[in-house]
This record gives C-alpha cells, sequence and structure tokens, in this order.
C-alpha cells in the first residue's frame, strides 16, 4: 500500500487531529485522536464557545423565580468557564502530542523503518512513558478538585460578588476592586493590618511554644531516669486522639463563668474572671496559644521522639568528654540536628497555625471589638474571612483576602525552606 | 512491560471504572405521586409533631396523589444556595426574619394568603410580618404559625410563702413582682440578700443571658428603639437603625442593675445552658426563655422530681402543675430605675414592656414544582387541629385566634400581645442579621459592669451619656458592616 507523503502527515495532523496519522494507516490511534477532535468541537460548538463567552460577560438575563425566569447564574457560569479553558488547555497539549506524535511518524517513514502497530505503540507507550499513565488520574482529579476551587476563588476575588449581590443577582468583574477596598477604606484597611500583625505574633508564638513544648517532652521522656516512658507518652497521645474542636469546646466551657475554673475562683473567695469576654484581650489571646499547644504539642512530640532516636550518642559523648555543659550539648548538638530534620515541618505547623481557623473560632466567637470592622482582637485573618463571607456574604472581600494570605503563607514558606539547612545542605546528616 | 506496571495499569482503570459508577446517576423515581420535602424545627421533630402531621397530611392526601416526607436537613438550611439547584425543601418552616430574607431574593413564592382556612383567624400584625413590598407591589410570602417571645419560666412551689401577703399589694392574685419590674429587681434583691450558703449562690431571682439581644430586648425597645425605621412607603430603610433611639440608654441602665443581682452567668450564654437545671434545682426563681423550650424544662424538671423520689409518671405530672410560663413583667420604670420602690410610683412613672419577638411560619420555595400541592399542606398545616396539636405538643403560642381562644391563658395573652403592639417583631429584611453581634458585643460588656466596679475596677458604664455614646456606636457598627462594603 501506498503511503502518504511525510510532510503531508505532519500538516494534516495539525489541521485535524489523528488525520496524519490515518494517512500513515494508524487506524486506531488516528480514530481516537479524531474521536477527541470531534469530542472537543462537537463540546465547543454545543456549549464550550458558550461558556467561554458566559467566563467574560458572568450573565446579561436576571433571574426571576416568580416570573419563571431562569436567569443566568454568574457563578456557574465562572465556574463552566474556567471548566472550558482547562478543557482547551489539555486538548492544546493533545494537539501538540498528536502533532509530535505525526512529526515521529514522519520521521520514520523519511527513514524507511517500519511503523508499530497500535498494540506495540502503546506498549512502547505504557512502558517508556508510564509515568504518564501512573499520574494521569491523579492529575486529572487535581486539577478538578484542587486547581479548579483555587483558580474559582481567584477569580472571585475580581467580582462583586457578595453582600446584595448574590444570586439571583447577575456578579461583575471588578479587576482589583476588593484590594482597593482593603487597602483604602480606613476600617477595612486597620482592622486588617491589626489582624495581619496579630496573625503573625500568634503564628510565631504557637509554632514556638507547640515546637520546642513537643521537642522539651520529648527530651524528658527521652531520659534515661523516666521510667514507664510508654505510659507517659501515652497521656499527649490521648490529648491528641480527642477530635481538635472537641477539646476546643470544652476549653471554652471550662473557661466560660459556669466553668470549672471559675466555680475554683469563685469558692475561694475571689471574683470569677472573664477570661473570653470582649475585653479580655491577651488573656484570651494566651489561653488560645495554651489550648493549641494542648492540641499540638503531641505532634511536636511524636516527631521530636522519632528524630531523637536517630541521634549519634557519640557525639554527646565526645561533647562529654570535651567538657560540653547541657545546655550546650542541647544547643550545639540536637538543637540542629531536630531543627535541620523538622525545617520543612516547622514551615508546615507555621502555616498551619497562620491559618488556624478553630482555636479562635470555637473559643470567642461572635464577638466585634471596638476598632475592628466585623471581628475581635482575637480573630485571625481566617477567622475575620469567615465572619466577613460566610456569617456575612462578603464573599468577594473574603476571597481577596483569602488570595493575599495565599501570597503571604506561600511567599514565607518559600523563603525560610530555601534559606535553609534543610535545602541548602540536604547531604549534611547522610 | 513489567508485571508491576501491568497491574498498576489494571488498578489504575478500575478505580477509574469505579469512579464512573460511583458518579451515576442516584435519583430515585416517585412513580405518580407527588412527594413533597418538608423543613421544620428540630423542636417539632424531637418532639414528634412533625411525624403527627405528616401521618395526618399523608392519611389525608392519599387519594390525591400528593404524599408529605421530612426533607432530613439542617433546620437552618440555606434555601438560596440550594434552592436553585434542585436541593431545597418544598416547604419551609422558618421564623420571619429569616423567611423573608429568602422573600427579599425571590427563593419563596408569594401565595394568595387569602384562599387559606386560617387567613380570617390570623391578625394583621402576623400576617404583616410576611409582607415584602417589591416594585411597589405588596406580597405575603409567609403563613404565619405562631409567635416566638421571650417568656418568663418559674416554678409555684418555689413561690414564697409569703406572696399573697408581702408581693401582692393590689391584691389581684398576680404577684408583683410578675407584674413590674421594680418588684421583681425587689425579690431578686431579697433572694440574693437572704442567700446564707457558703458561697451565697444557691438562690437568685431574675435570670437571664443579658448578652442575647432577642431575649432582653425589652430593655431597649420599650424606651423607644426599634432596628430599622420606616420608608414614606412603609417599607424598612435599613441605613436608620435606631437601637441607640428615645430612651435606650435608660432601659440599659436598667438591664445594668438588673446584672448585679445575677452571677458573672450573665455576662454570656452560661445562664442560657443552665436555665433548665437550675430551674429545676431551685437554684433560679425565674429565668428566660422561648415558648419552644418548655418541654426541655419540664424534662429537666421532672428528672429533679424523680430524683427526690417520685415516679416518672408522677414527676412529670407534678413537673407540669409547678412549672409555670408567663410573659414578662408588663411594666418598666420610665426613668429605667429598678432599684426604686413600686409604692412610690405613680401611674405616669411605668412605661409598657414591649419585648423583641417573631413570627414563625411556613414559606413555599419558588423551586418546587409542586406549587398547588404545597399549598395543599400548609392549608392542612395551619388547619385548627394541626395548630392545636402542635399548640398541645410543643406548647407554642399559635398565631390563630380561634386556637388561642380556645386554649386561653398564656397562649391567648400572647396573642393579644401580638395584636396589642408589646411584641417588637424583628425586621424582616436581610440587613437584619447584621445586628446580632454588634449588639451582644456591647450587652455583655454592659452586664460585666457591676462585676468590674465589685471587683474594685472602675466601670465602663456608669452614667447614662456613657451608655448612650456605647449603644450610639452600636448603631453606627451596624450601619458599617451593613453599608461599608456596598457599591
Amino acid at each position: 500500500m501506498k503511503r502518504e507523503k511525510p510532510s503531508k502527515i505532519v500538516i494534516a495532523s495539525c489541521c485535524i487531529m489523528g488525520a496524519g496519522q490515518l494517512l500513515s494507516k494508524q487506524w486506531i490511534k488516528g480514530l481516537l485522536y479524531l474521536f477527541i477532535f470531534a469530542a472537543y468541537v462537537t463540546y465547543m460548538v454545543t456549549s464550550g464557545m458558550n461558556d467561554i463567552k458566559g467566563f467574560f460577560t458572568l450573565g446579561t438575563v436576571r433571574g426571576d423565580a416568580w416570573l419563571g425566569i431562569q436567569g443566568d447564574d454568574s457563578i456557574m457560569m465562572m465556574l463552566r468557564g474556567i471548566f472550558a479553558f482547562l478543557l482547551t488547555a489539555m486538548f492544546v497539549a493533545l494537539h501538540i502530542s498528536n502533532v509530535k506524535d505525526a512529526k515521529g511518524l514522519a520521521k520514520r517513514l523519511e527513514v524507511g523503518k517500519e511503523l508499530p502497530g497500535f498494540l506495540q505503540a502503546t506498549q512502547i507507550f505504557l512502558d517508556k512513558k508510564f509515568y504518564i499513565v501512573a499520574l494521569l488520574l491523579p492529575v486529572i482529579g487535581v486539577l478538578i478538585f484542587n486547581v479548579l476551587p483555587i483558580i474559582f476563588m481567584i477569580l472571585i476575588s475580581f467580582t462583586n460578588y457578595g453582600g446584595d449581590i448574590v444570586p439571583p443577582e447577575l456578579v461583575d468583574w471588578i479587576g482589583l476592586g476588593n484590594f482597593e477596598k482593603i487597602l483604602s477604606l480606613t476600617e477595612i484597611k486597620d482592622t486588617f493590618f491589626r489582624i495581619l500583625s496579630w496573625n503573625f505574633v500568634w503564628a510565631f508564638l504557637a509554632t514556638a511554644v507547640n515546637y520546642f513544648g513537643g521537642l522539651g517532652l520529648a527530651l524528658l521522656l527521652n531520659k534515661k531516669c523516666v521510667k514507664h516512658k510508654g505510659f507517659w507518652r501515652m497521656f499527649p497521645i490521648l490529648a491528641y486522639a480527642v477530635p481538635g474542636f472537641i477539646t476546643m469546646l470544652a476549653f471554652k466551657f471550662m473557661f466560660s463563668y459556669g466553668g470549672p475554673i471559675n466555680y475554683y475562683i469563685t469558692m475561694s473567695g475571689h471574683s470569677a474572671i472573664g477570661f473570653l469576654d470582649i475585653d479580655a484581650g491577651w488573656t484570651a489571646r494566651i489561653i488560645g496559644i495554651a489550648v493549641n499547644a494542648w492540641i499540638t504539642i503531641p505532634t511536636s512530640m511524636l516527631l521530636a521522639t522519632g528524630i531523637l532516636s536517630n541521634m549519634n550518642t557519640d557525639l554527646y559523648e565526645a561533647a562529654s568528654i570535651d567538657g560540653a555543659s547541657k545546655w550546650k550539648q542541647f544547643i550545639k548538638i540536637t538543637l540542629p540536628f531536630v531543627v535541620f530534620s523538622t525545617t520543612p515541618v516547622l514551615i508546615t505547623n507555621f502555616i498551619g497555625n497562620f491559618n488556624n481557623f478553630g482555636v479562635f473560632y470555637f473559643l470567642r466567637g461572635g464577638l466585634y471589638n471596638d476598632g475592628y470592622f466585623l471581628a475581635s482582637d482575637t480573630d485571625l485573618l481566617i477567622n475575620w474571612l469567615y465572619n466577613l463571607s460566610i456569617d456575612n456574604n462578603y464573599y468577594g472581600i473574603g476571597a481577596a483576602i483569602s488570595l493575599i494570605i495565599f501570597i503571604i503563607t506561600s511567599v514565607f514558606s518559600l523563603l525560610v525552606y530555601v534559606r535553609s539547612d534543610a535545602y541548602k545542605k540536604e547531604d549534611t546528616y547522610r | 512491560m513489567g508485571k508491576l506496571k501491568k497491574m498498576a495499569v489494571g488498578v489504575l482503570c478500575a478505580s477509574m471504572l469505579l469512579g464512573c459508577v460511583g458518579c451515576g446517576d442516584s435519583k430515585e423515581t416517585a412513580g405518580e405521586t407527588i412527594v413533597l420535602r418538608i423543613l421544620e424545627n428540630d423542636t417539632a421533630k424531637k418532639e414528634g409533631y412533625l411525624d403527627a402531621l405528616l401521618e395526618a397530611f399523608n392519611a389525608e392526601y392519599k387519594d390525591k396523589g400528593i404524599q408529605a416526607v421530612d426533607a432530613n436537613m439542617d433546620e437552618y438550611t440555606d434555601l438560596a444556595a440550594n434552592g436553585p439547584y434542585g436541593y431545597g425543601p418544598d416547604v419551609i418552616y422558618q421564623a420571619n426574619d429569616k423567611l423573608m430574607t429568602y422573600a427579599e431574593d425571590k427563593h419563596i413564592l408569594p401565595i394568595d394568603v387569602e384562599s387559606l382556612d386560617c387567613y380570617s383567624v390570623t391578625p394583621e400584625a402576623a400576617w404583616e410580618a410576611f409582607k415584602i413590598n417589591i416594585d411597589g407591589t405588596t406580597y405575603t410570602c409567609g403563613i404565619p404559625v405562631n409567635i416566638q417571645e421571650p417568656m418568663l419560666f418559674y416554678r409555684l412551689d418555689m413561690m414564697p410563702e409569703d406572696w399573697e401577703s408581702n408581693w401582692d399589694k393590689d391584691g389581684n392574685k398576680v404577684a408583683d413582682f410578675f407584674e413590674n419590674w421594680n418588684d421583681l429587681y425587689a425579690y431578686s434583691k431579697y433572694l440574693r440578700d437572704t442567700d446564707t450558703s457558703a458561697n451565697g449562690d444557691s438562690q437568685y431571682g431574675f435570670m437571664s443571658s443579658l448578652n442575647n439581644l432577642y431575649l432582653n430586648g425589652e430593655f431597649l425597645f420599650s424606651y423607644g428603639a426599634y432596628v430599622f425605621g420606616s420608608n414614606d412607603d412603609g417599607t424598612l430603610n435599613a441605613a436608620d437603625i435606631g437601637l441607640s433611639a428615645g430612651d435606650a440608654a435608660k432601659g440599659l441602665m436598667a438591664m445594668k442593675q438588673m446584672a448585679s443581682l445575677m452571677n458573672e452567668g450573665c455576662i454570656d450564654d452560661t445562664i442560657i445552658m443552665k436555665r433548665y437545671e437550675k430551674l429545676a434545682d431551685g437554684s433560679y426563681f425565674c429565668v428566660v426563655s422561648t415558648p419552644d423550650t418548655y418541654s426541655l424544662f419540664i424534662e429537666k424538671l421532672a428528672l429533679a422530681y424523680e430524683a427526690e423520689g417520685l415516679s416518672a409518671k408522677e414527676a412529670e405530672e407534678k413537673a407540669k402543675e409547678n412549672l409555670m410560663m408567663i410573659e414578662l413583667p408588663g411594666k418598666l420604670p420610665a426613668d429605667g430605675d429598678l432599684t426604686k420602690s413600686s409604692d412610690a410610683m405613680t401611674e405616669d412613672d411605668w412605661i409598657d414592656t414591649v419585648v423583641m419577638g417573631g413570627v414563625n411560619g411556613y414559606g413555599i420555595s419558588s423551586y418546587t414544582k409542586y406549587k398547588d400541592a404545597c399549598m395543599e399542606f400548609v392549608n392542612f398545616a395551619t388547619s385548627y387541629e394541626m395548630i392545636q396539636t402542635r399548640m398541645n405538643t410543643l406548647g407554642i403560642a399559635p398565631t390563630r385566634s380561634d386556637v388561642a381562644e380556645a386554649s386561653g391563658g398564656v397562649t391567648d395573652m400572647i396573642f393579644e400581645s401580638l395584636s396589642e403592639g408589646r411584641i417588637y417583631l424583628m425586621p424582616s429584611i436581610k440587613a437584619v442579621d447584621q445586628i446580632w453581634v454588634p449588639a451582644q458585643s456591647l450587652m455583655g460588656d454592659i452586664a460585666k459592669d457591676p462585676y468590674r466596679e465589685a471587683a474594685g475596677e472602675l466601670g465602663k458604664y456608669v452614667t447614662i451619656g456613657q451608655l448612650e455614646e456605647a449603644i450610639e456606636k452600636v448603631d453606627q457598627d451596624i450601619y458599617d458592616a451593613i453599608f461599608t462594603l456596598k457599591d
């Protein structure tokens, strides 16, 4: 059978997916490509073009349930638009692979090599590009369940979605309007910077307390003089095993006016203390740090226990012979080793604490302080974001704040990580 | 290709297939029968009223091909978020403020209320709570079922033995401390002063978590405060916030005085959480709660009697005999001074108590496919028999005048209070969502003031001027919350 010229094969595949393969008698592969091409074109004609158009307009017809007018759902239109763009990107990637494949076929034909059959080509592909097969499903899953919502959230921050603008009202693109509001409206700006500064203090303090608390506990329980170590280790694990929100609610009750702490305070003849009152200020903040420590120290302890078990005891012996004190040994041997091994975990903890929603939501939700816009003085950015977007429907502003949190935390973690020994001196302890 | 890779490919394909199977259509077909999803509140479910309602309706409409089922959703499910996508209920039971928030965006349907059996026996004030003006036309979007207002719960067997001789000066067989706040203050003070327990915490008078605007609204609304003012056309104006209007600061001073006779539990939700148990054990003489919690008080009180040795049945009977639910005292001092003796006060020194309340009712989702069937359901659910069953099961105060009259007593009194304007209904607009937290934050802080002073600290709200300033700030905060982020 006569085969087409190599150049024609590439041109045909460029124009119509799979055409080059069909010209090369690669029937199954060609038909598969052609099917994808046809499916994409059908999708674009029937819905994709409208979805992309809708992404830009976010709807033109306002719904009216009473009159039976369904109207445009701006948010669904945005989602469908994003989906259309993602599908288009995937189609482009497949088209490129189709052209590359056609080029490969053309090359083989030029040098007179036999073209492999479909089964053989599939086997070669599965063997050489196994990573693609293995990662395809997870990547699609990540795209749909992770990337799509993130893109959606980012895009929402550029709209006026929220407040009175919720379906059936039509949402509009407003560019950087939400960011301008955060940085220009006095109340929002002041609240933002107040909460941001407390958020940093909280994240540093909570991370440090949890980290060193866990390390200290691990060191203590590692000491030879401690008997029944397993028994003692059980208690922090028990604290860890109780669901976090249950613990937080229990602490809220403990520190409330009707709780056991105030009961004993009043029994001893003193006045009850408003640990979590509106004017509690730093008392409430410190309680938050302590509650968070209660929940997270067990994890740090377990981590540190594992790392300490890998320590080379010869180092301590040598240090003792050289006259190093216990403190010196801790500073110069234990700490660098543990910090080196746990830098990525430390960063994760910091980010986790920076975005720690539960502690102050459960301990002190439902309070607004003077000088704060829809927030209290213990709220973190994530709590404020919740107040704005869930309690008060200001989704656009909420999305803008979450984008700012994302930028802050990602830049911070990247900077810290690339400057850390764990990244720079990867082989030090190998 | 290695075996391992083949296995991996196999597992991936299988998982993809399973995923596809999992994504299959799981819709059930209802056949010819129309199935209505009814969303009721949790208490109605818990106490078995919803089952009784559904059973009665389904028996009645069996031949007409209509069946009502429990929507099985959270009682505060968001119709606006779920309805458009087909997940919401067909009929929803909510308070007027929540229901009318949906009406603003047309998520619930306007109803031809005159076609309902309950129309003529329901007062205009209750219908008003469900009216909305859109583009100059007024629609009614809900069907009133019951009135909610804060009530006073107390135990008959805890009444002072000498109440008729010492606490009923006008001899009308109603204790003075249930008629005016100054005597309630005086009796609460008496109980505190005569508390001889080691820690002085065994007997309290009037108890309420004062940080709760809904339960303690009388300290504002009786003195001329309002939530939102009105436009010329009678619609609510969310820009006109009036919690500080009139003599609201005087009311807050009265609240502060009352706080001084409670304990620190009045600053947060402690009293709300403990009220059932503390009323049952006799530590609290009277507490504030809503009518729908009646059954919870009975439950705890019956347990207390059981602990004293009565059988379960006897305990329940005794609990029902002894638990009293009445309206809050009807008179507050015009100058906000509860410490004055009522003997020295003339009729002009009093003002009527106005409490915050709401009307709960049914709404029909705009996304229902069976509007007519829904109308049949709400007509049935608001019929004389069903409302009477609801009242008997849940202890609610119905909006149907015939049921209220037949029941008499408190139910009729609540009904009258609504008709005569002694209940300030929660405004039926979206902006009302913004009032709670700012008001709650301030009221809790004011309730804390007596305890600051007792601890030797300076009070924050010592003068009327300071209270005025604070409540005006709350108005401003609410305004900011509503309007700051508007375009």
